[in-house]
């Protein structure tokens, strides 16, 4: 089974399109270096705000007919082909393709709401095509919308991206219950909270040092640490020049500490299991 | 600021994590198994150059050159199905009409004689019910073709079950299931044309023009001839008549093993089929006419081979008898040529026209110089003039 990784948090700016993007190249690049016979990657970008697509394409000039908002207002019975048919190859690597976001998808939530169905609008065509692909990764919205629900019923593992403050680390909680409702409220067995990412990790920060030591020592979230990135400029850097964290400053420290959390998400694909 | 674009660095950072990755068990990420998996009918597309040809060669050309979506050429094959029905008095409004109504007992459907378009549509849509009741058991086998973000399967067994998926998703009434049809995903590596014609072959119903161009393809494909990818005229597969199994003998097993285990000579005879014209070959497909009875039609001049393709057809001849009408047209030709102006004939018949342009002396003297002799030259103008009296008389029985 193809594993669909979403990058959810409803606090906007703690790096989910940077670790999504991120992430996406590195599994296609990781699986190929490996001999895998299909290293492709499918990036689906659902936030309207299309950052993950304007890094991975250099455009985000995608609306009506060429984007994740196509893909939603099409018949269910042609839903799957428009899918095929939107998406494009970035420009990072050609293993990594993407469906690209649109500034309509803000316009999509209400055009879809109240459509019997409309969560599914995603989780259904992509699972006609999901099997071309080696992984799946969804950069959702900051918000706990329609658009993210879809991403998450599409998605088989939820990873929660998030800064070492006291708010944000509080607020955790209440992001893995939102996903745990998902996955009761609309039967997705296949759904479960896979991992937290810390990002923007700074150690000279004395608070950032005590929030990650308690997360590494709670029961629950400290099994799902999957990884600790540092902040680093060379992640603002990458954005502007639309390059890959791997591609602009492999020696960074935050590429090795992205590198390493791939890893992980790469193990757990070639396993198939938790 | 760090140096941009170093993409040989991003190679040694994944390396390096992959390296770690792999340790243990270095092969846990390599598959070259074959897989089944349930594919997206629209990413399937059938082999163009199959030389088992499915759809009538017009729609054929029309759909592998993109002009027509699968469910318009299916649109178009019930129109001219249609037509054909409807001249022969047996109009029909939906497809399921063609199969014959399990309440009528009259066995009256059973003598009727089917066009091959209407046979064929009447196949697909009785596969496409089969389908409908109990699911696609037997899955395509197909070939991993994608290219970039385009991703395509190329079907290399079951275009019959494929044209009936969409006759069913789109023609007929009950179609429950997702789009998807389940598909054997052959490693494109493992593909071959050899593959390709073992399975043919080892299915029934092969017609000898299917054949001559599997004999086609495989002999092409052994002496490195390109194999397009879309389709190709008769003509693509008549440079095989220039080529035979003398020139890659190492080759030659395998290609009558997947031939279906035929002999060299009946190897030669298929392949020559390839000498039909084109409208004698498209009819001779479409009517699924046998090798024996086409032999002899190769040997006449290929202005006749439609003619007689379609007398085979009509007249439902056997192989004796095919053979006893070119054969016979081949002497009448011979008599024919029998029966030509020798050029001497010619020459004297000239000169009648041209005896008023020379004197009576001059033609003496012409003759004595040409003979040497004034009694040589009487006994050549006796000779002469009972030449004439005799095609004078030969002039009245005319």
């Amino acid at each position: 089974m193809t594993r669909v990784f979403v990058f959810t948090n409803h606090k906007g700016g703690v790096g989910k399109s940077t670790s999504a993007t991120n992430t996406a190249l590195g599994i296609a690049g990781m699986l190929r270096r490996a001999g895998a016979p299909n290293a492709r990657v499918l990036l689906i970008d659902t936030d309207s705000q299309a950052h993950a697509t304007l890094v991975t394409t250099g455009t985000k000039d995608y609306g009506a007919d060429d984007s994740l908002y196509t893909v939603l207002m099409a018949d269910r019975q042609n839903a799957a082909q428009t899918l095929l048919n939107c998406i494009v190859q970035s420009t990072w690597d050609a293993d990594l393709h993407v469906l690209p976001a649109s500034p309509m998808l803000e316009g999509a939530e209400r055009e879809l709401m109240g459509i019997a169905g409309a969560p599914y609008r995603l989780a259904d065509p992509l699972s006609r095509i999901i099997n071309r692909y080696a992984a799946v990764v969804i950069d959702t919205r900051p918000s706990f919308s329609l658009m993210t629900e879809m991403g998450l019923i599409a998605a088989t593992d939820a990873i929660v991206p998030v800064e070492p403050r006291y708010l944000e680390t509080v607020g955790l909680m209440s992001v893995i219950g939102k996903i745990n409702d998902i996955r009761e409220g609309w039967r997705q067995p296949n759904l479960r909270v896979s991992g937290i990412l810390v990002t923007k990790m700074n150690t000279r920060i004395r608070g950032h040092n005590h929030l990650l030591d308690e997360l590494k020592g709670h029961s629950v979230l400290g099994k799902l640490l999957l990884g600790v990135v540092p902040a680093n400029e060379a992640v603002s850097y990458a954005h502007q020049n639309h390059q890959s964290i791997f591609n602009y400053d492999p020696k960074a420290s935050a590429s090795k500490a992205y590198a390493q959390f791939v890893g992980k998400l790469v193990q757990r694909i070639a396993k198939g299991g938790a | 600021m760090p140096p941009k674009n170093q993409t040989h660095r991003i190679d040694d950072l994944l390396g390096s994590v992959t390296e770690e990755l792999l340790m243990g068990n270095p092969q846990q990420f390599e598959d070259n198994s074959i897989r089944v998996e349930r594919l997206l009918l629209e990413m399937v597309r059938p082999d163009p150059v199959q030389p088992r040809r499915v759809l009538p060669e017009q729609l054929h050309f029309a759909f592998h050159s993109n002009r027509l979506t699968p469910t318009q050429a299916l649109k178009e094959l019930v129109q001219l199905v249609q037509v054909a029905a409807r001249q022969r008095g047996r109009p029909f409004n939906n497809v399921l009409e063609l199969l014959p109504n399990p309440d009528d007992e009259s066995d009256e459907d059973s003598s009727v004689h089917l066009s091959p378009e209407e046979q064929l549509l009447h196949d697909l849509v009785n596969l496409a019910i089969t389908i409908r009741d109990d699911g696609q058991v037997n899955p395509l086998t197909v070939v991993d073709v994608s290219q970039g973000v385009t991703q395509q399967f190329r079907i290399e067994t079951g275009e019959r079950r494929y044209w009936a998926t969409w006759l069913l998703r789109d023609f007929i009434a009950g179609y429950n299931s997702d789009g998807m049809i389940p598909c054997i995903i052959i490693p494109t590596e493992r593909s071959s044309v050899f593959r390709q014609a073992k399975e043919n072959t080892a299915r029934s119903g092969l017609s000898a023009i299917a054949m001559a161009r599997q004999a086609a393809l495989l002999l092409l494909t052994v002496h490195g001839y390109q194999i397009p990818e879309n389709a190709v005229p008769n003509d693509f597969y008549r440079q095989a008549l220039d080529i035979d199994l003398r020139g890659k003998r190492e080759y030659t097993e395998a290609i009558l093993s997947a031939m279906g285990g035929v002999k060299k000579g009946y190897f030669s005879y298929i392949k020559n089929l390839l000498r039909l014209s084109d409208e004698a070959m498209e009819l001779a497909d479409r009517h699924n006419l046998d090798e024996r009875r086409l032999r002899p039609v190769v040997a006449l001049a290929p202005e006749y081979h439609a003619e007689v393709v379609r007398q085979i057809i009509d007249l439902n001849l056997t192989a004796k008898q095919v053979k006893e009408l070119c054969e016979g047209d081949l002497h009448e030709r011979e008599d024919d040529e029998q029966e030509k102006i020798p050029a001497s004939a010619l020459k004297i018949a000239k000169a009648a026209q041209t005896t008023t342009a020379a004197a009576p002396q001059d033609i003496a003297r012409a003759l004595i110089k040409q003979e040497g002799d004034t009694s040589l030259a009487r006994a050549r103008l006796q000779a002469l003039r009972k030449l004439l009296t005799d095609v004078e008389r030969y002039l009245v029985d005319e």
